[in-house]
């Protein structure tokens, strides 16, 4: 517990600490919600380039006005804006490509900027605060800015959700609401600017991008609506945002590289461990299906060996099986497992070294019979395929064809006897025709 | 309703894409309920003239006037159904978010969706057979699936006038021709629908109009009239293959007369 309490509650008691706290709660929110939108538009080398270029506005802004929050906010937003404007100029007004454009203009003004800085006589800035943060410096009048900013920037997104999801969808359909693509372009533009000044004090301009990106890009990786995507890019920003300041208190970590090293993780993790979309989950879901696979092919090939109520030795079972193992590509430890699992499953039988096929099994191998000739005969008499390509492409498919769709494909031939090569298709029932010309 | 039954009258337009004018001069008068075909070799400027409609491409010179009134003024009644390559599949939006946006138009600046509008947007994935559908990705449907998800949303939107670009790239007979049978129910419903179209095999059991394009305009009048030798030859520009493509048909054509 005492650890426990050092950890976490010990910071808590320092105003500089509370202070902090809100501040990495604040930066989390903004830079979540409109990481995401930048990140869904493709605009995350744009998110970079603004947070460097917004270096000359904020120098100016000091020069003219002196150190304050006001000076910082109207410098910064209005090098933001003047960069987004630069870039589309130069895009609109060259054959050069947006991507060379954008690093042209940012490092220009970045550049610019640095060359300010080392010619200002009587204000001294900070520079590597600026660059990489530092939250522990919070000071009060920065957390009033941040918390006007990501007011404003809740606000935006709730009265705009419709025009930037159809904006960054369909501009097409932007265009039929009567919806300024150009218009929602630069607002988020101006809502990017002011989200790079709320990140500067915590995560600094070298790392804000990743604030920016980071959380959106994880949240894409958990979600398929835009609404929810919002709301856990939210949650992550703010818990990995948070992590980075306990990493910062108790290490002395640089807070931005804190916060970036472990939303990294977290991204990484989910990248892998994500439930529906991860790494793991889609190789299990590729081997579970290619294990069906197996058993399915098992059950049709033993019910075809034992037709007529012969039962089938075992040994000889696996001797015709790995005969045709270079067809159907099985290990032999794959044909055991596969007999193993039709027997768990009570598809068939094993007495005495023989296999019986067991009522159960007799049915599965008869409607994969049914869905492979019912799809050749289809592809046949859609004519889709070649003759020759016909029998693979059902092979593979007859495990993936549902009942319902088989049956529809059965009554749209009116009811074939004989499949294209001259075999019988069962019936629905299960019933087994005898081939007439054979 | 109006003077005429036109849904569509575009009188002496222009429409530039990358500063070069990518259709020049084009006059054409769109019967209501009608399906047209646009037609014409690559390059032609067939899309270009649709998003000139839309005002998505500036237009250099030359009147857009829907139902009689200025394009500005009727630009919700019109849906577009954007080529396959031009959206990004991975977007996070399932089907029903997407039909949704075909409500869009007709809500106030910041108001949600109601209630009524949801309703609207399932009768429109009833009639198109995807409300099972509803909650799917939209990258994990058939390139047909995906064509009838826009359909609904044109639906939902309820608008009078359906352009589609190349709604049939990437999509198997059967899908194609389920599409072409929706369409021809949205047109006998009385709804104006332009399709742009590249391949010439069945453009004359699908259109009741034909555009010919090449830059400007080559022919404009009902399939019968204009599929025809003289004006594909000024369309393709009396390429080879073309002719010969076009000389099949007419036999074919012949043939089923």
């Amino acid at each position: 517990m005492d650890f426990l309490v050092k950890i976490f509650i010990e910071p808590v008691q320092y105003e500089f600490m509370q202070r902090a706290i809100a501040a990495s709660v604040l930066v989390g929110i903004t830079c979540g919600l409109v990481g995401s939108f930048i990140m869904l538009r493709k605009m995350s080398l744009i998110g970079d380039a603004l947070a460097h270029a917004v270096l000359p506005g904020v120098i100016i802004g000091f020069m003219i006005a002196g150190k304050g929050q006001t000076a910082l906010f109207i410098g910064a937003v209005t090098a933001g804006i003047i960069t987004s404007l630069l870039i589309g100029f130069v895009n609109r007004n060259s054959k050069i490509k947006e991507d060379t454009s954008i690093g042209v203009v940012f490092t220009g003004a970045f550049a610019l900027g640095i060359l300010l800085v080392s010619q200002m006589k009587n204000v001294h800035i900070d520079l590597t605060s600026y660059l990489f943060g530092d939250i522990l410096g919070v000071s009060r009048s920065d957390l009033i800015l941040s918390a006007i900013i990501a007011f404003v920037v809740i606000v935006s997104i709730v009265l705009f959700y419709k025009q930037l999801l159809v904006t960054s969808f369909d501009p097409t359909m932007a265009a039929v609401m009567g919806v300024s693509t150009g218009m929602v372009h630069y607002f988020l533009m101006s809502l990017l600017s002011m989200t790079i000044v709320a990140s500067l004090q915590s995560v600094g301009v070298i790392l804000v991008v990743a604030m920016l990106i980071t959380p959106a890009a994880t949240a894409y990786l958990l979600t398929d609506r835009l609404h929810k995507m919002l709301i856990y890019s939210v949650l992550i920003g703010v818990f990995t945002a948070l992590v980075g300041l306990l990493g910062s208190y108790h290490f002395n970590f640089s807070s931005g590289a804190a916060m970036v090293v472990f939303g990294t993780m977290v991204f990484l993790f989910t990248l892998i461990f994500s439930p529906t979309q991860g790494v793991l989950i889609k190789t299990i879901r590729r081997k579970r299906i290619s294990d069906k696979n197996i058993s399915q092919d098992l059950i049709k090939l033993i019910y075809k060996n034992c037709i007529d109520g012969k039962s089938l030795k075992v040994i000889h079972a696996k001797i015709k099986l790995s005969e045709l193992t270079s067809q159907l590509g099985l290990s032999k430890s794959q044909i055991d497992k596969g007999i193993k699992t039709l027997t768990d499953d009570g598809l068939i039988d094993i007495q005495d070294d023989f296999i019986h096929v067991r009522d159960k099994g007799r049915k599965e191998a008869i409607q994969l019979i049914r869905s492979h000739r019912l799809w050749e005969s289809y592809l046949n008499h859609e004519k889709i395929l070649s003759v020759e390509k016909l029998h693979s492409d059902a092979e593979e498919l007859e495990h993936h064809l549902t009942e319902e769709l088989v049956d529809e494909i059965d009554q749209k031939l009116n009811y074939p006897i004989l499949d294209p090569d001259g075999d019988p298709i069962p019936t629905k029932d299960g019933e087994l025709r005898e081939a007439t010309n054979r | 309703m109006s003077s005429n039954n036109f849904a569509i009258e575009v009188n002496n337009l222009t429409v530039t894409y990358n500063k070069k004018p990518a259709v020049k001069s084009i006059d054409l008068k769109i019967p209501q309920g009608s399906l047209v075909g646009i037609i014409g070799p690559n390059g032609a400027g067939k899309s270009s003239l649709l998003k000139g409609f839309l005002g998505l491409l500036p237009t250099d010179s030359g009147l857009i006037k829907v139902f009689n009134r200025p394009i500005k003024q009727s630009i919700s009644s019109i849906s577009y159904i954007p080529q396959k390559e031009s959206l990004d599949w991975d977007f996070p939006v399932v089907v029903s978010d997407v039909v949704m946006m075909g409500r869009y138009p007709h809500l106030k600046f910041f108001q949600r969706p109601t209630e009524h509008d949801k309703k609207i947007v399932e009768e429109a994935l009833k009639k198109v057979e995807m409300e099972k559908f509803a909650n799917r990705q939209i990258r994990a449907l058939s390139g047909g699936q995906q064509q009838r998800v826009f359909l609904a949303r044109a639906l939902a939107q309820e608008s009078e006038i359906l352009l589609l670009d190349e709604p049939f790239v990437g999509v198997d007979a059967a899908t194609e021709s389920t599409i072409i049978s929706l369409l021809k129910k949205l047109r006998d419903n009385g709804k104006t629908i332009l399709v742009v179209h590249h391949d010439l095999g069945k453009v004359n059991q699908y259109f009741d109009y034909l555009v010919m394009l090449n830059q400007r305009l080559i022919a404009f009048g009902k399939t019968s009239d204009v599929f025809k030798n003289e004006y594909l030859d000024k369309t393709y520009g009396g390429r080879l293959t073309i002719l010969q493509k076009s000389e099949d048909l007419q036999i074919e054509n012949a043939k089923l007369h």
